[in-house]
């Protein structure tokens, strides 16, 4: 087995051009009582934060009734943020936290494991070839939906934050060695799983 | 900051990774504030009256000391009561009603002694909590 491979990753921050310094200018206007400052903030995470609830629940209106209960405790808590962590950090670590029991108390509808289909092997045309991907590509993702709770979290959180087991791991206020045996733990239980969909050479990008 | 990648798991990593961007509905930002205005322009909430609720406190705690050490009072005259009722059966059976009457009298007193503890506990735990309820000092 080859050593796991360490690259450097960009921030979710880096990567959607947002300033630090943005938000807290906001945050400090806001604790000055100027409310309409935590618009500046919606705007610019509204975004990960409705997604980082999709991938959590799949399902759009639920996703964004989680995400706005999550900005509303970010506004509920927002003196509580010290600034010695990135806001967003902390952001997503209040949002995991509140997706997380969310979903405890009312599940996401997902299928068992055992149940999800294996894309039929089509190698007859183009269409079908693209149509047997996405097949694939959904059956990895459902049987990801159906991995207990602490497997599907981490792997959630470490795709969600590009591969990044660090703020994947102060998202679930989680050490990182936590972290990086969960995500082990439940490649291998997908591994075990979708053993055929997995080995699967992909044609289509040869 | 670090990101793992095992080379064996491509596959996977290229199918998780892949996003299904979604983009939130054009009233979000909107619903998000209107709910932060809500939450702002609500009042405070009102913090639990300690200064009412202390005295209450204390004498319900008091009051339960009291019950618990009336309770090992009680016990402890139970055992040395049946103690006595032995020692009694072995007197001569003329002595024994005199016995008799004594315990039936102590019975009787020790529930009028505690029907009358659960009432004046019952008054007093009513009208606190009227008391609180109502706000007045």
């Amino acid at each position: 087995m080859q050593p796991p491979v360490i690259v450097s990753c960009p921030t979710i921050e880096a990567e959607s051009g947002v300033s630090a310094s943005d938000d807290q200018s906001d945050v400090e206007r806001v604790l000055a009582g100027d409310i309409s400052a935590f618009e500046g903030i919606v705007r610019r995470w509204q975004g990960p934060l409705v997604n980082l609830a999709y991938r959590f629940c799949h399902d759009r209106g639920r996703a964004e009734e989680m995400a706005q209960e999550a900005f509303l405790r970010a506004y509920r808590a927002l003196a509580q943020w010290r600034k010695d962590a990135v806001f967003s950090t902390w952001l997503f670590a209040l949002a995991t936290n509140l997706y997380r029991s969310e979903l405890r108390r009312i599940p996401a509808r997902t299928v068992s494991i055992e149940d999800i289909p294996e894309p039929a092997d089509a190698r007859v045309s183009d269409r079908a070839l693209e149509e047997s991907t996405d097949d694939r590509d959904l059956a990895v993702r459902r049987a990801v939906g159906a991995l207990p709770s602490k497997y599907r979290e981490a792997l959630i959180l470490f795709y969600f934050h590009d591969m990044d087991v660090t703020t994947a791991a102060r998202s679930l206020g989680l050490p990182e060695g936590t972290v990086k045996a969960r995500l082990f733990r439940g490649r291998e239980i997908l591994r075990s799983k979708l053993p055929q969909l997995l080995a699967v050479p992909r044609l289509k990008e040869a | 900051m670090t990101r793992l990648i095992e080379p064996e798991d491509d596959e996977m990593n290229r199918i998780l990774s892949r996003k299904e961007e979604i983009l939130p509905s054009s009233g979000f930002t909107a619903s998000v504030m209107d709910a932060v205005r809500r939450e702002a322009a609500a009042p405070p909430p009102i913090p639990f009256p300690w200064k009412r609720a202390l005295p209450v406190l204390v004498a319900g705690g008091f009051v339960l000391v009291m019950v618990f050490v009336t309770l090992v009072v009680a016990i402890a005259q139970a055992i040395r009561s049946s103690a006595t009722a032995q020692f009694s059966m072995s007197l001569p059976s003329m002595l024994a009603p005199i016995f008799a009457l004594q315990g039936l009298q102590r019975n009787l007193g020790d529930a009028a002694g505690w029907s009358v503890l659960a009432l004046l506990v019952a008054f007093v735990s009513a009208k606190l909590s009227m008391r609180l309820a109502t706000g007045r000092a």
